[in-house]
């Protein structure tokens, strides 16, 4: 007879279980809350500055431009408050500024690692030098965004660009034993052509799916039994919540950049090699002059630690370090830790290298 | 009570040794997935697969584009090419605009540096002869004023605080209100 209140307290307990694994499958959390403006855009690019919260007098004299990759939202830089990049460095005094490469149509098919790295990259930081006022400026790339502004880095070194940080940087596909991607996409079982002749653009599903087919348990059944035995603890629904919403919001890569993702890096290497042309010039690496800070994640398995170890070795910058931090190639910025390890050290870098007066100082 | 707090607090979970079981047999399986889709086998299989659907959609998806077109050339109306086309025309006048913005900044910066040419956050700020500056770097073959105004930021870093600097930075960042500026300018 006891056992009755019992059955009907797990039943209870169990609704609102399923209660709360229906909210957080079927709607979206609240990501990307810090107060921005929109201040300049182009096609279907948008670039953002962040209200800063510290009296002009005591940021950084440099303000820093965040480039995020082409196939994903930038807003896993600004997950949820209290849990932010973005937050974290405009409380630190940063002037940030945020370039969102938006949702390519089936008109940007043709758009390449060119246009990005050598048409929008540098209007963005003429913008962002006219509302700043500095000539120098710092750039942030993640992933794909790293290969951008190592590009963008290595065309224009006298463009006043003066410290560049690389989170996850896949700039060497030289150790094809170490990389899943490149396996995958080897020319004797991908035909890049194919694909893009029958989408134009990379589908977003289609990379979710490759992303996720790296570690399928994880993401198909872990990822949800760790919510499962979660649902009574608001904060790690929240957070999973916040980053659901994100994984599943995916956007197709131009076509362009695919091809050249596929065929000059994934299948030949082309920038290690010096090989890559963009803009009819060849991409020197040793063109580089900026401070360099290269961020690896230990266990990142999209982007393996090998694959931005060498960029080092390359460059001419003077003042270069790697970092190495334990998590993935998302959790290293948006997880639980980050804000211990990852962001602190990123602060500390760039906060003793931004300082400068700014305008015209060298 | 304190004994019993230490000891019986945590209520008999029937399910607890189900889930040490499960998260074994997922662990087990995780490392097994990974080594597995990092095989040529697998690359080869997934390539295979792909192609096979891409090979045989290929007809239906070409079939369904050209009906689609001839449907749309009946009605008059734009297929999905024209508004392409369109597209990549509207982004090639905003690349122009933008480069013509860029153009008139600069212009507007030599001429009256603390018009919209100048960094919205140092317009306010009063402009300082630009010396200092030729001093420092010698080798410069540009007169002062020349050097002050291609970089007026340089000139006006020095003064003001973040109060005089907020409004124009407000005023400024708008292309309507930078349009208006201008007007107000000549």
């Amino acid at each position: 007879m006891e056992q009755a209140p019992a059955i009907t307290e797990q039943v209870a307990l169990l609704e609102q279980r399923f209660r709360t694994l229906n909210k957080v499958m079927t709607t979206k959390a609240a990501i990307a809350q810090t107060p921005k403006e929109l201040v300049w855009t182009l096609n279907k690019a948008k670039l953002y500055r962040y209200i800063p919260v510290v009296p002009k007098e005591e940021r950084h004299g440099t303000p820093l431009l965040l480039v995020f990759a082409l196939m994903n939202r930038p807003y896993i830089l600004d997950l949820r408050p209290g849990h932010s990049f973005v937050e974290f460095l405009v409380s630190r005094g940063y002037d940030v500024y945020l370039l969102d490469w938006g949702v390519p149509g089936p008109e940007d098919k043709h758009l390449k690692f060119d246009d990005y790295a050598m048409d929008y990259i540098p209007r963005a930081i003429r913008k962002v030098k006219a509302i700043s006022g500095t000539e120098e400026f710092s750039m942030l790339g993640w992933c794909i965004g790293a290969i951008l502004t190592t590009i963008y880095a290595s065309m224009l070194p006298n463009d006043g660009l003066r410290n560049l940080i690389l989170l996850t940087a896949p700039l060497d596909f030289g150790n094809k034993q170490d990389i899943t991607f490149a396996r995958w996409t080897d020319e004797k079982y991908f035909d890049v052509e194919k694909v893009l002749a029958a989408f134009g653009n990379m589908p977003g599903e289609m990379i979710d799916y490759g992303a996720k087919a790296l570690k399928p348990v994880e993401n198909y059944i872990g990822n949800y039994v760790k919510l499962w035995d979660n649902l009574d603890n608001p904060q790690i629904v929240e957070a999973w919540h916040a980053m659901n919403t994100w994984v599943t919001d995916n956007i197709p890569l131009a076509g362009g950049a695919f091809r050249q993702l596929i065929v000059d890096l994934y299948q030949n290497n082309r920038l290690m090699m010096g090989e890559m042309i963009i803009h009819g010039q060849r991409v020197d690496l040793g063109q580089l002059q900026a401070n360099l800070l290269t961020v690896i994640a230990e266990g990142d398995h999209i982007t393996p630690p090998c694959q931005s170890e060498a960029i080092l070795s390359k460059v001419a910058s003077r003042d270069k370090e790697i970092f190495r931090v334990p998590g993935g190639h998302i959790g290293m910025m948006a997880g639980s830790d980050a804000h211990k390890r990852t962001w602190p050290h990123i602060d500390e870098w760039l906060g003793v290298r931004s300082n400068q007066k700014a305008a015209g100082s060298n | 009570m304190g004994e019993g707090q230490a000891g019986g607090s945590k209520p008999f979970d029937p399910l607890e040794s189900f889930r040490g079981l499960r998260d074994i047999y997922l662990d087990t399986m995780a490392k097994a997935m990974v080594e597995a889709v990092n095989t040529e086998s697998y690359a080869k299989t997934s390539g295979a697969m792909l192609d096979t659907t891409l090979t045989m959609s290929a007809p239906l998806r070409e079939g369904l584009e050209k009906s689609m077109v001839q449907v749309l050339e009946q009605l008059s109306l734009p297929s999905r090419q024209d508004i392409i086309t369109l597209a990549e025309r509207f982004t090639n006048l905003e690349m122009r605009l933008d480069d013509m913005d860029a153009k008139l900044d600069r212009i507007l910066g030599l001429s009256h540096p603390t018009q919209p040419g100048v960094p919205a956050e140092t317009a306010a700020k009063p402009v300082v002869p630009a010396a200092p500056r030729v001093k420092s770097n010698p080798a410069s073959t540009k007169p002062a004023v020349s050097v002050a105004t291609h970089t007026p930021a340089a000139a006006a870093k020095p003064a003001a605080g973040p109060k005089q600097a907020a409004p124009a930075k407000k005023a400024l960042n708008s292309v309507p209100a930078r349009i208006a500026a201008r007007k107000g300018a000549k």
